[in-house]
């Protein structure tokens, strides 16, 4: 969300007068540094606090910079002494962000960022945002691992292919995003750099080993994007089922004239199209590729058959 | 316009016109006193215009009271401006740069924000986790915070609900809150609630004591809904059993096999069956029969489209 450049200045000036005025006589370097401006935006801005007065106009009445030297003080700013209020955006970034990371486990439950949280909350006269970060069973060996550059040995279920793997694995950096934990490390078995759910990891064990760090390219923000090299599958599917382009992150969707919608999406494994479509149901149909359009059929027969033949057990089986 | 006070510079100073006033001014007081206004009406009428929606999208509460002369009056009382003092420390303020920073919400960087706590150093913090940023959360989060009602269109049905809590849990926004047409609680997704929310009046309703939204989001979609209440019982193979284990009410029985067998209480059966399907070929569900076939009949349509041309 960028915001118009005269709304920006206007709030960076609004936001450093009443700082500086509770602080004077500092460094312009650290003022600068604190408001994240260069020295010389920091004077331009000051140039311009100069101007501002409200009437009769008398020199009295014009807010008194002195920045000549390396320092700047600001007086007779009365009716700028305070910063504005956080608008609901800023409150809920602040509250929101905050109480993620208290739920992050290993976060002081009592340390500064709860007792801050703590004064906001009774400053807004709000109570309790909740965030709740659930922990995989192996997070905090998998983040010790990540902190210290140590191999692991990981048993990993693969959703896509529905499979369960032993890797060596050298995490890099571990990181929720979506509602879940991942950990993007190199997996020495698929000879690259990869993003594994913490979840999906069965067990862990130690190597003993340690690697050289690096720096991942996957990052929580990555974890939204499709990769350039997935396959792009086009489905058709009922109305009802438009919660799937709320879900996933949809390349196009369109609503045909048939009163369907078409869903244009990366898939990088087919087991994990098979169980999106089985949700869906009867009516949901692959499009595009042709290789992929039974992929839930066949998925689907396989449950319907272990159905068939649990009953045909019991019925075999002595009453 | 070139020379003379740039739009900044004149915003400034009608700001601290406004702050510093005691009686209500009028529009063409303020354009008079305030240097940067074009002298011609309709300019200057079209400039005061901008500035007063620029600083109302800042959240500035700009006040407007109707004068004895019949004439709108311009004030921006200077309590409702300023942040009040948090008595934050130095630590606590470093806690909160630390968490806007390594928690990303939405694409938003809660900079703003930190500016008005008077900013900040500038060490680099290592992103550790997203939290999505939905086009109704601040009107939500300004309505709970107010304690006002919001009324909005949910699966093509208008509905009106005090909200009593507003929580994440795996990567959702809930709003946890009282539905007035059902007297009853009711969580909603706040994804689902798209960009058109109305807010009623602040100060509308009590949240009761002992109100807690982490118990309401403790549930699982299968426990949100209207269907008559069952105890379905569901095996799930070896391998595939400690997720749903962890989201059932029950274990039931832990098979020499691996396998387990689990009771969850549903009352929402599309939802479970969803729950159901992710778990492919290595769940079956147990009881009670008619869950069991309404599945069978799910999956067996869907096997039929191989032999549809």
């Amino acid at each position: 969300m960028s915001r118009p450049l005269a709304e920006h200045e206007l709030s960076r000036i609004l936001a450093l007068v009443p700082w500086i005025v509770a602080h004077p006589g500092r460094p312009k370097a650290e003022v600068a540094d604190r408001f994240g401006i260069s020295v010389a935006q920091l004077e331009s801005d000051l140039d311009l606090v100069l101007m501002i007065g409200v009437p009769p106009y008398s020199p009295a009445e014009y807010i008194d910079v002195d920045a000549e030297g390396d320092t700047v003080t600001i007086r007779l700013a009365d009716y700028f002494r305070r910063p504005l209020r956080l608008d609901p955006a800023e409150g809920l970034a602040l509250l929101a962000t905050g109480r993620a990371l208290l739920a992050v486990p290993g976060s002081d439950p009592r340390g500064p960022l709860a007792t801050a949280l703590e004064k906001l909350e009774a400053a807004l006269e709000l109570p309790d945002l909740v965030v709740a970060i659930d922990a995989p069973e192996h997070l905090d060996v998998v983040r010790a691992a990540a902190d210290h550059d140590e191999r692991l040995e990981i048993d990993y279920w693969s959703a896509g292919r529905d499979e369960l793997t032993t890797r060596r694995i050298d995490p890099t950096a571990v990181f929720f995003a979506l509602g879940e934990w991942y950990v993007d490390a190199w997996c020495h078995r698929a000879g690259g750099e990869r993003l594994f759910r913490v979840d999906r990891i069965r067990a862990v064990r130690p190597t003993g080993e340690r690697f050289e760090a690096s720096v991942g390219a996957i990052g929580p923000g990555e974890v939204y994007r499709p990769r350039a090299e997935d396959p792009r599958v086009t489905l058709s599917l009922p109305a009802s089922a438009a919660w799937v382009a709320e879900s996933y992150p949809a390349e196009t969707v369109e609503e045909t004239p048939d009163g369907r919608l078409r869903i244009r999406l990366a898939v990088s494994e087919p087991a994990w199209l098979a169980r999106l479509l089985l949700r869906v149901g009867p009516d949901a149909r692959v499009e595009e590729p042709a290789d992929l359009r039974t992929v839930s059929a066949d998925t689907a027969a396989r449950i319907a058959e272990r159905y068939r033949s649990a009953r045909a057990g019991a019925a075999e089986a002595p009453s | 316009m070139s020379g003379g006070p740039n739009r900044v510079e004149r915003m400034l100073n009608l700001l601290a016109c406004l702050l510093d006033t005691r009686r209500p001014l009028t529009r063409d007081e303020l354009v008079v006193q305030v240097a940067g206004y074009p002298p011609e009406a309709v300019a200057y009428r079209r400039a005061f215009e901008r500035d007063k929606e620029t600083l109302r999208a800042m959240g500035v509460p700009l006040v407007v009271e109707t004068m004895p002369s019949g004439e709108q009056g311009y004030r921006v009382p200077p309590d409702e401006y300023f942040l009040p003092d948090l008595g934050l420390t130095a630590e606590e303020t470093a806690a909160l740069h630390v968490a806007v920073s390594a928690v990303l919400l939405g694409d938003q960087t809660g900079n703003g924000a930190l500016m008005k706590l008077g900013g900040t150093s500038d060490a680099s913090i290592t992103p550790i986790g997203t939290l999505p940023l939905e086009p109704a959360l601040p009107v939500l989060f300004e309505a709970f915070r107010r304690r006002a009602p919001v009324t909005f269109e949910y699966r093509g049905e208008p509905r009106t609900v005090e909200p009593w809590g507003l929580s994440a849990r795996r990567g959702r926004w809930y709003l946890v809150g009282f539905d007035r047409a059902r007297e009853a609680m009711r969580t909603f997704r706040v994804d689902r609630l798209g960009d058109d929310l109305a807010v009623g009046e602040p100060d509308s309703f009590v949240v009761p004591d002992g109100f807690s939204p982490d118990a309401s989001l403790d549930a699982e979609p299968w426990q949100y809904g209207e269907d008559p209440p069952v105890t379905a019982r569901l095996l799930v193979d070896a391998g595939y059993g400690s997720e749903a284990a962890a989201r059932a009410d029950r274990v039931v029985e832990e098979r020499a096999d691996g396998s387990i067998v689990l009771d969850f209480e549903v009352v929402n059966r599309p939802a479970f069956r969803s729950f159901v399907l992710g778990l492919a070929d290595h769940a079956e569900i147990l009881e009670p029969e008619s869950l069991r076939a309404d599945l069978v009949t799910w999956v067996t349509s869907i096997a039929g489209q191989e032999r549809k041309p």
